[in-house]
């Protein structure tokens, strides 16, 4: 895709303010803990679950908690923390041990479980927790660079990781990352980590992935995952004792001007940096009120990020933002033309025939043969006709288009026995993306599974 | 951007036909030709926020394109056919246009009747059950018309698309619901209501525009299933210069698109292929019995012979009624070759054993799906039951 980021990095560390939205982490009912006006320091509480108050969302800055936004239902949607240094105060003695450390600032939310992909119980014990150490989904931000500087943060953090299970700690990278020759420095101190190197085209680099190849979830087992940056993340804090959520995000799309890196801490706002880099759309008419300047901003990457508004924050899992133009716009006979501009699995147009080389030597096809990429949907929902494309994106021991229709009729029997605990919605979003029948299969996935967690609780 | 005028003129007339407009009864028939024209503008509202450009209407489409070779050659074969018939009661032969243009008298009509009726059908349907037009029929409305034999009196061609777009297809749901291929069974529906239109030797050659006797010429299979031999060498059926079909006697015009299903992807190679090897392997088998000439054929004129290619290549690898698990798609086409050589050879009551053969397949499809998806859910559960073990 076009307008990928390149190695270079803006410090955006000074951004005035910051939140965390509740939306992001799957399940959670939140117990707001602050009101407006409340002065926090960084890994000070600003809500909880509701089920679990251990488990604290903490702010990644000092400030004064500027507003509490809620939504319809008095659904809390983000609780924002203006930045002030002048906040800051000495870090709350922490306790000795780590997973109390972690709860207490808020760095265990980055814990995700599988199945279910909320954030993890700290009672459970997890059958390994697995890192991925790269990104190969679409403009994906290079980890190496992003956490270039920060690798001894990063070799500490997997120390302390892999304390918390009693299983393994698998870690993945691409063959020749310089993150894989930092944790083989470590590997000898750390007795249950294993390291693996994975080739491959995307979903490769997604930790759902890696869990079916390495220990599949079976039904009432649990794995846990983090993110590489939240791992350094963790690095600092057993090695300091500060909570310091620092992360380098890519910034990349089509419709940015100079894709490349920012500094930033965790949760901070958007707006600077997309009015800064935005290019305006071709096609004027706004589709929706979150799309600028006819553009669609998400929060994560193309395929399974989210849909943000100009003035929202980065996600709390996030470490991408993609800017792509809308594509609401009417193609004559798109059907029938053929296509030197579309992109498509399947080699139904022309596109399909320009050898990929052509594209990444030269760079020098005329715009008419680059394939565009935009949320135009290129089709109406269908039934599903065509069959055995899915398993062709798919890499799992699973039937992906019966575990889809499985959850469409809701039959939790049939969704167990076809493996849906072993699945995240993002793992589909190759199978969506191919999709000839336009259906939506990632909220499928999503509600199906959320009807499971709640009928299991 | 290009053909703004068409699109301000369907923005026009639009309201008309949505809710609340003159017309809101019309508004599936509407849609069905405003996307026709226009791939309309709808955009993601979240997971992949960026689709892939092929749809429906794209795929259907390339399966039309693949079919075309075959229905060309099946245009001047047709006016061969007459004209070699003619040439035997001592007429003049056709001219090479002639053929075509004589052959393309023929099926335009059939072609015509197809679309008609069976569009009909699902817009009425789509208008009924409020969605949008599926093009599921694009497809069908096309192979239809190829399949049947060319003397088929058109009335008989329009029950029997009705009959296969209502029976086979819409009562179970429509599109992507069905568990019969659309176009077989209309086939089927004239080769059991009308058997005297459907074989022997007469239909298969078109008649004179002006009307003289009914020509006659034999199938290959024909031929077989009495007890002869072929007239017609190898090289002609695979070429195609037989009496047959409409559209289907040509192996290399019927290549011609497999290559383009496979390239594109559309098809399932492993659909194709297993059907080729199951009537190859079962072909085999009757040359190591050799009871009598059928049985002693080579095996690969089965291939060029009737629709076994025609029936591989565009109704075998329908992706609603086939298999849909990889492994289910082996066992489901080795089993349709090999029952279309079966039916063949030992059941000289049918000629033409391939429609038969993917129609009971198209039966037992789900049941193989069925038993190789219990065959993960087994292999899941026994690793579960490891699991806990080890834990134990």
């Amino acid at each position: 895709m076009e307008g990928a980021a390149v190695l270079r990095s803006t410090d955006a560390r000074n951004i005035a303010t910051y939140a965390i939205k509740p939306t992001d982490y799957v399940g959670l009912v939140p117990r707001l803990l602050v009101a407006e006006g409340d002065i926090v320091a960084a890994g000070d509480v600003l809500f909880c679950d509701k089920k679990d108050e251990r488990i604290r969302f903490c702010s990644p800055v000092a400030g004064r908690v500027k507003a509490v936004v809620r939504g319809e239902k008095r659904l809390l949607l983000a609780v924002v923390v203006e930045k002030d240094d002048a906040c800051e105060k000495a870090p709350a003695p922490m306790p000795s041990d780590l997973k109390e450390q972690m709860l207490q600032c808020g760095l265990w939310t980055m814990v995700r479980q599988r199945p279910f992909g909320t954030v993890a119980n700290p009672d459970n014990a997890p059958k390994a927790i697995v890192v991925s150490c790269f990104d190969s989904a679409p403009l994906a931000p290079c980890y190496d660079f992003a956490l270039a500087g920060r690798e001894d943060d990063f070799t500490k953090g997997l120390e302390a990781l892999a304390t918390l299970t009693q299983g393994k700690l698998h870690v993945c990278f691409r063959n020749g990352q310089k993150l894989l020759a930092k944790a083989e420095q470590v590997k000898s101190q750390i007795s249950n980590m294993e390291l693996h190197v994975v080739n491959g085209p995307h979903p490769a680099g997604n930790v759902g992935t890696q869990i079916a190849k390495l220990c599949p979830i079976n039904k009432g087992e649990v794995v846990w995952t983090m993110n590489p940056q939240d791992i350094a993340t963790l690095g600092h804090l057993v090695k300091t004792g500060e909570y310091r959520p620092e992360k380098t995000i890519a910034v990349a799309g089509a419709k940015i001007k100079d894709p490349h890196y920012y500094r930033i801490m965790a949760g901070a706002c958007i707006e600077s940096i997309v009015k800064a880099q935005a290019i305006s759309c071709d096609y004027p008419n706004m589709v929706s009120e979150a799309s600028l300047c006819g553009n669609r901003i998400i929060s994560g990457n193309v395929l399974s990020g989210t849909q943000v508004a100009a003035d929202s924050f980065v996600g709390g899992y996030d470490s991408l933002l993609t800017i792509i133009p809308e594509g609401n716009y009417y193609d004559f006979m798109g059907w029938l033309m053929p296509g030197l501009d579309k992109y498509s699995f399947s080699r139904t147009f022309l596109s399909g025939f320009i050898p990929r080389c052509l594209h990444s030597i030269f760079d020098m096809m005329p715009s008419c043969m680059k394939p565009k990429f935009d949320t135009n949907t290129h089709g109406e929902e269908r039934p599903y006709v065509f069959a055995g494309n899915f398993e062709r994106v798919f890499p799992f021991d699973i039937y992906p288009l019966e575990l889809i229709k499985a959850c469409i009729i809701g039959d939790m029997e049939l969704q167990e026995n076809l493996g849906i605990y072993e699945v995240e919605p993002e793992d589909f979003a190759l199978c969506e993306f191919i999709d000839t029948s336009k259906t939506d299969i990632q909220p499928v996935i999503r509600q199906a599974l959320e009807t499971l967690r709640k009928e299991a609780m | 951007m290009q053909m703004n005028g068409l699109r301000n003129f369907i923005d026009k007339i639009k309201p008309t036909f949505s809710e609340g407009g003159k017309f809101p009864w019309l508004s599936a028939t509407f849609g069905g030709f405003e996307t026709f024209a226009f791939t309309p503008n709808k955009v993601t509202k979240s997971g992949a926020h960026v689709r892939d450009a092929v749809d429906m209407k794209r795929a259907m489409i390339t399966v039309v394109i693949a079919l075309i070779p075959a229905l060309l050659f099946g245009m001047w074969n047709v006016g061969y056919q007459t004209s070699c018939a003619l040439m035997a009661q001592g007429g003049e032969a056709f001219s090479f246009l002639y053929c075509f243009w004589f052959g393309f008298l023929r099926l335009v009509p059939m072609i015509a009747v197809s679309y008609i009726v069976g569009l009909g059908i699902e817009f009425t349907f789509a208008q009924i059950r409020g969605h949008e037009v599926y093009e599921g029929y694009l497809v069908s409305g096309f192979i239809i018309p190829m399949i049947v034999p060319v003397t088929t009196p058109l009335w008989q061609l329009a029950l029997a698309v009705a009959f296969a777009v209502i029976i086979g297809k819409e009562v179970f749901g429509g599109t992507g619901m069905n568990f019969l291929n659309p176009a077989l069974v209309a086939r089927a529906f004239l080769f059991f209501s009308y058997p005297t239109h459907m074989s022997g030797d007469k239909v298969w050659i078109a008649n004179d525009l002006w009307g003289s006797d009914a020509l006659t010429g034999a199938t290959p299979m024909g031929e077989l299933a009495t007890g002869g031999n072929p007239s017609a060498s190898l090289l002609d059926m695979v070429i195609g210069t037989i009496p047959g079909c409409t559209c289907e006697t040509s192996f290399i015009a019927i290549a011609l698109g497999a290559l383009i299903l496979l390239i594109s992807g559309i098809a399932s190679w492993r659909t194709m292929l297993a059907v080729f090897v199951g009537g190859g392997a079962m072909g085999l088998l009757f040359n190591a019995i050799g009871a009598n000439a059928y049985m002693q054929l080579p095996f690969y004129y089965h291939f060029v012979m009737g629709g076994f290619a025609f029936g591989a290549v565009f109704m075998a690898t329908d992706p609603v009624t086939s298999a849909q698990t990889n492994c289910g798609k082996w066992i489901y086409g080795l089993l349709i070759g090999a029952f279309a050589v079966l039916l063949r050879v030992l059941n000289p009551a049918y000629p033409e054993g391939m429609m038969l053969a993917i129609l009971l397949m198209n039966c037992f499809a789900p049941i193989i799906d069925h038993c190789v998806i219990a065959r993960n859910i087994k292999m899941r559960q026994r690793r579960a039951e490891a699991g806990k073990e080890v834990k134990a």
